[in-house]
C-alpha cells in the first residue's frame, strides 16, 4: 500500500475531534476520556489521529514539507491505533493505515529519528530489537527444551527479542515453559535460530526491515514444519498473525498469544489453575493485541456512486475482533484473584506508551503514557496490573519505579505459573 | 503571515514555548488555513493576555473549542482552547454546570447522570463542547440555544473580563441576567453572525432532572454497542404519518400533553445512520425502513419517573398516536435491540456523526427557527428541491427528507434538511450549494423564516435591519477590530 492510496479515506476526515477521545458512548465522566496519548501530552490538533490524516492529506496535494516539527508529529506517536477505534464507531473510513504508510513515507525519504535508525542499524546487525548479550537462548540453558527447527513439536514458542535478551524479562520465558509442560504441549523453541518479528520495526516506519525478518522467520518456520505458533509478546502475535498475513506471508500458520493458548488448555481441562493467588488486579490490554490483535481482513474493490461504498463491500479492522475475553477469563479461573476493569479497556485501552518507537526515540513521553496508565489502574483499587506483553510490564514498570507507586505488575503467565 | 520573531517571543512568554506554534506544518491539521501563530492558552488570565497583546500588535484572532467547524481568515492569531477542559462546578442544588470551553458535552453528561441531572446537548454531537449555544434532540425537554447559557464568564474584544449576570454582582453562576450585567444581547444571537467577538472561559449552563440510570448498561466491543437492557421507564418508538399534517397534530399534541422526554423528528434515513455500523449496512436498513414507513414522522422517547408516570405517558401517546393514524416502525418496536441502540445514542447523542458525514464526508444544511407547521412547508419544498440531486446522483439518498423538533413542548421549533455528499465527486459540492443558496433564499423571499446563517445584510432585512446596530456594538466593544465573527463555532 501506499499514502496516495488512501487519499479518498483522508478526505472523510471531517475534523470532529472523536479521535482523540474514547468511543462516545463509553465516556464515564471527565477522568479517562482521552484515548490518543500524543495529542492528549502535544495539544496540538496536529498530534490527532486526524490531524495526521489532514497534514498527509495537504502534503500529497501540495508535496511534502519534512520541516523538524513535522518529524516531532510523526515520530510522537506510539501507532497504537485507538484513534482509529474511535473514528470508526462513526466512520468508515481508514485512520492508523495512511497514518502508518505516512511514517513509512518520512523513512523512504530518510525523514528517519536517530535514535530509531541506531535501533534498526542493530537489527540490521543482530535481528533484535535490544541490546544483544550472549545467545538468544541462552535463558533456556538446562530446561531440555526441543529445538523446533531440528525436533518435530506441534507448538514453537516464538520467544520474542525482549524476553529473550532482558535478564528481568527471562523470567516470563521460564514462566512460559513451565506452564507449556505441565499441560503436557509438545512444544519447542528455535534458539538462535529465531529472529526479530519485526513489528516494531514496522511499527517505527522500517517497512523493508520488517519484510526481511518476516521472510526469515517463515522460512524457518516453513523449514521446520510447523504448524502453530505461541507468542508471549503482544508485538510478536501481531507481526505472525496481523502483518505477516497482511503481506501474505503467513499461510496457514496458526497463531496464539499464550494468553489464548492458555485459556484453550484450562477450558480443555489440560491445565488447572488451582493454587489460590491472593490478589487484586486490574488488566491491561496490550494494543497489539487487543485493537490491532484482529486478523488482518484482505479486500480489494472499487467505490461506487455517490456514497462511501464499495465494491464488494469494504470490512474495517474497528477494533472488534482483538484478543480481549482469552486473558480475562484465565485471569478468572486463578483461584483469589479479583479482577476490577479499569475504564479504558479493551478496544479502547490507553496505550503503555512504548509502542511506534517511541520508548527508544522519546522515553519520556513513553514514561508519560506509562504513568498516565499507572494512575489510571490505582483508581480501581487494584494491587497490581497484568498486562499480557512484555514491553508493556518494562514500560508500566519503569513508571512505578520513577514514581514511587506501590502497584505491582505482573504479566499473565506469572500469576498462571503461581497458580499451577 | 508569520510573527516577527519579538512577537512570537512576546506570545510565547504568556503561555510557555511548547504552547504556540507557527510552523506551516500544523496548519493543515487546523482548517487549512495559514495562521500566523495556533496559540493555547491555560486559563483565563493566559486567554487575557494574549487577546491583550493581540490588540497592542492589530493582530485579528478567533477562539476554537473542540475546533469541528468554523470559518477562518488567513493569517490570524488562533486561539486553541483545549487545555481549558476543566468542569469547575456542579451545583445540584442551583441545577447549574460550569466549565471551560473544551469540557466536551459527553463528559459533562456523564458526570450529570451520575448525580441524577442531564443537560441539553447540542445535535452536533457529544463530541463537542457543553458550552455550546444551539439545539439538539433533547430541546423538548431542556430547551436550547441561549435558554440554557446562565452566567458567563467573557473575555471581551480588548482584554477585559466581563463576568455577566448573577456573577458580576455576588461571584455565583445562577444566571444571565442578574442581579449584575445581563448581556443577552451581545452574549447570545440566533443570527448571524452567529458568534460573539471574544472568548467565553467559561459558562454556566443550566441542568435538568434525569430519571434514567447513573450510567447506561452499554455492552459490546465497538462498534457494536448494545444495551443489555432498555432501562426501566424507558421507551424509544418511531412512528410515520399519513400525512405532513397527521405528523404536526401529533406533534403539538404530544408537547401539550407533556409527555416526551424527546421528540427528533428524524427522517427514517438518519435513523438507519443512527443504528447502523457501515454505510452498506446504512443503505439496506433504509430500504428496509422505508418500506415499513408510511411517510413523514418522528423519533420519541419516552421516560417515566416511576413506574406510573411511565405507564400514563405511553397511555396518553398511545391516544395520540391512534387519533394521527401514526404507525410505529416494527424494527424498532419489536427489536429491542434496535430500540436500545437508538434510545443511547439519542440520549446520549453519540452518533451524529454518522448520520451526517459517515455517507459522503460532507454534509450542507440549512436550519432553521421558527413556527413548526410552518417551517416544514418550506422544508418539503427545499426536499422536493434535493430530490433533483439524488436523482442525478450527486448527492446520498434520503428520499429528499427533513427532520426537526419542537423546543420546550412548543410549537416554535427547529426544522433542518440537509445533502450529504462527496466533496470529490465532480459537480456534487457545486450542486448541493446551489441548492442551499436557493433553498435559503426562497425561504426569505417566501417569508418562511429568517435564515440562521447566510449575508447580514440580506437577512437584516427583515429583521428591523439588527446588522446596523450590530455594527455600531461591534465598533463599540472591538475599537481595533481584531476580534473576528465569521459564524457559529462547533
Amino acid at each position: 500500500m501506499s499514502l496516495e492510496q488512501y487519499q479518498d479515506h483522508m478526505e472523510m476526515c471531517m475534523r470532529c475531534s472523536c479521535c482523540k477521545f474514547i468511543p462516545m458512548q463509553r465516556v464515564q465522566g471527565h477522568k479517562y476520556t482521552y484515548v490518543c496519548p500524543s495529542i492528549t501530552k502535544y495539544n496540538f490538533h496536529s498530534y490527532s489521529g486526524g490531524g495526521r490524516l489532514n497534514i498527509g492529506l495537504a502534503m500529497l496535494k501540495n508535496g511534502f514539507n519534512y520541516t523538524d516539527k513535522l518529524l516531532d508529529i510523526v515520530y510522537n506517536c506510539q501507532m497504537c491505533g485507538a484513534c482509529g477505534v474511535s473514528c470508526n464507531y462513526a466512520m468508515d473510513m481508514e485512520v492508523i493505515e495512511p497514518i502508518n504508510e505516512f511514517r513509512i513515507k518520512c523513512v523512504e525519504d530518510g525523514k528517519t529519528n536517530p535514535a530509531l535508525e541506531k535501533v534498526i542499524t542493530d537489527l540490521r546487525k543482530q535481528g533484535s530489537m535490544v541490546p544483544v548479550t550472549g545467545k538468544r537462548g541462552d535463558w533456556a540453558s538446562g530446561l531440555n527444551l526441543k529445538d523446533a527447527a531440528k525436533e518435530k513439536v506441534d507448538v514453537l514458542y516464538h520467544v520474542g527479542c525482549l524476553t529473550s535478551y532482558d535478564k528481568d524479562m527471562q523470567r516470563l520465558a521460564k514462566a512460559t515453559v513451565k506452564i507449556l509442560q505441565k499441560a503436557g504441549v509438545n512444544f519447542g523453541i528455535a534458539g538462535d535460530n529465531e529472529t526479530c518479528c519485526g513489528s516494531r520495526a514496522y511499527q517505527m516506519g522500517y517497512e523493508q526491515d520488517f519484510l526481511n525478518q518476516a521472510k526469515k522467520n517463515m522460512a524457518m518456520i516453513k523449514k521446520a514444519g510447523v504448524k502453530t505458533v505461541i507468542t508471549s509478546c503482544a508485538d510478536g502475535y501481531q507481526a505472525f498473525k496481523v502483518l505477516y498475513d497482511k503481506f501474505n506471508l503467513k499461510g496457514d500458520l496458526e497463531v496464539l498469544h499464550i494468553s489464548e493458548f492458555v485459556d484453550k488448555l484450562i477450558k480443555d481441562g489440560k491445565l488447572k489453575p488451582r493454587e489460590k493467588v491472593d490478589l487484586s488486579v486490574t488488566y491491561h490490554d496490550p494494543c497489539r493485541l487487543g485493537r490491532l490483535g484482529e486478523p488482518w481482513i484482505h479486500w480489494e474493490g472499487k467505490r461506487l456512486s455517490k456514497s462511501f461504498v464499495f465494491d464488494p463491500p469494504k470490512e474495517y479492522r474497528r477494533g472488534t475482533y482483538g484478543v480481549y475475553e482469552p486473558p480475562r477469563d484465565v485471569l478468572k479461573s486463578i483461584p483469589g484473584i479479583k479482577l476490577t476493569e479499569m475504564t479504558r479497556i479493551k478496544e479502547y485501552a490507553w496505550c503503555c506508551g512504548a509502542g511506534g518507537g517511541v520508548t527508544e526515540s522519546n522515553p519520556g513521553f513513553a514514561q508519560w503514557t506509562a504513568r498516565e496508565r499507572i494512575e489510571e489502574a490505582g483508581s480501581t483499587g487494584a494491587e497490581a496490573i497484568v498486562t499480557a506483553c512484555p514491553w508493556c510490564e518494562k514500560t508500566l514498570k519503569e513508571a512505578i519505579r520513577e514514581t514511587g507507586n506501590s502497584l505491582k505488575v505482573y504479566d499473565i503467565v506469572e500469576l498462571v505459573e503461581k497458580a499451577i | 503571515m508569520a510573527l516577527s520573531k519579538e512577537i512570537y517571543s512576546v506570545f510565547e512568554d504568556v503561555v510557555g514555548p511548547e504552547n504556540i506554534c507557527d510552523d506551516p506544518v500544523i496548519m493543515p491539521s487546523y482548517f487549512g488555513k495559514d495562521f500566523a501563530a495556533v496559540i493555547l492558552p491555560k486559563d483565563t488570565k493566559q486567554v487575557q493576555a494574549v487577546v491583550k497583546l493581540c490588540n497592542k500588535y492589530k493582530l485579528k484572532f478567533r477562539p476554537i473549542c473542540t475546533g469541528w467547524k468554523g470559518e477562518f481568515p488567513q493569517g490570524i492569531i488562533l486561539l486553541d482552547l483545549r487545555r481549558m477542559n476543566r468542569i469547575i462546578e456542579i451545583n445540584e442544588k442551583n441545577m447549574y454546570a460550569v466549565v471551560e470551553p473544551y469540557v466536551i458535552s459527553a463528559q459533562l453528561q456523564a458526570e450529570l447522570m451520575k448525580r441524577g441531572f442531564h443537560f441539553n446537548v447540542k445535535g452536533a454531537g457529544t463530541n463537542t463542547a457543553a458550552m455550546l449555544r444551539g439545539h439538539g434532540h433533547l430541546d423538548q425537554t431542556t430547551s436550547g440555544d441561549d435558554r440554557n447559557h446562565l452566567a458567563i464568564e467573557w473575555v471581551t474584544p480588548e482584554g477585559n473580563i466581563v463576568r455577566s449576570g448573577s456573577l458580576g454582582s455576588t461571584d455565583e453562576w445562577f444566571s444571565g441576567d442578574g442581579p449584575g450585567p445581563s448581556l443577552r444581547s451581545i452574549l447570545t444571537s440566533a443570527v448571524p453572525p452567529g458568534s460573539t467577538p471574544g472568548v467565553f472561559t467559561k459558562a454556566a449552563v443550566k441542568i435538568y432532572h434525569w430519571p434514567g440510570p447513573c450510567r447506561f448498561p452499554v455492552q459490546g466491543v465497538s462498534p457494536n454497542i448494545t444495551l443489555s437492557e432498555i432501562p426501566p421507564n424507558f421507551m424509544a418508538r418511531y412512528y410515520s404519518f399519513p400525512s405532513l399534517d397527521k405528523m404536526m397534530q401529533a406533534e403539538f399534541k404530544i408537547g401539550e400533553s407533556e409527555i416526551a422526554f424527546e421528540l427528533m423528528g428524524f427522517n427514517i434515513a438518519m435513523v438507519a445512520s443512527n443504528m447502523t455500523v457501515s454505510n452498506e449496512e446504512d443503505e439496506e436498513v433504509f430500504r428496509q425502513l422505508k418500506k415499513e414507513s408510511q411517510g413523514v414522522g418522528f423519533f420519541i422517547i419516552i421516560a417515566g419517573n416511576c413506574a406510573a408516570d411511565f405507564e400514563y405517558k405511553k397511555k396518553v401517546l398511545k391516544h395520540i398516536i391512534n387519533e394521527t393514524g401514526g404507525k410505529s416502525l416494527e424494527s424498532i418496536e419489536k427489536d429491542p435491540r434496535n430500540e436500545g441502540i437508538l434510545l443511547h445514542n439519542c440520549i446520549r447523542i453519540c452518533a451524529s456523526i454518522r448520520e451526517t458525514f459517515r455517507s459522503g464526508g460532507r454534509f450542507a444544511s440549512i436550519p432553521m427557527m421558527g413556527q413548526r407547521d410552518l417551517t416544514v412547508r418550506w422544508a418539503v419544498g427545499a426536499g422536493k428541491a434535493k430530490r433533483s440531486l439524488i436523482e442525478k446522483d450527486l448527492v446520498v439518498d434520503d428520499d429528499g427528507a427533513f427532520f426537526g423538533w419542537g423546543v420546550e413542548q412548543g410549537h416554535l421549533g427547529k426544522t433542518e434538511i440537509f445533502c450529504r455528499y462527496d466533496p470529490v465527486k465532480p459537480g456534487a459540492e457545486e450542486a448541493v450549494l446551489k441548492w442551499k443558496a436557493e433553498q435559503q433564499k426562497r425561504a426569505s423571499d417566501e417569508h418562511y423564516f429568517a435564515m440562521l446563517w447566510g449575508p447580514e445584510d440580506e437577512i437584516g432585512k427583515g429583521l428591523c435591519n439588527y446588522q446596523l446596530w450590530w455594527s455600531k456594538l461591534k465598533k463599540a466593544i472591538d475599537p481595533n477590530g481584531v476580534a473576528l465573527e465569521a459564524g457559529s463555532l462547533v
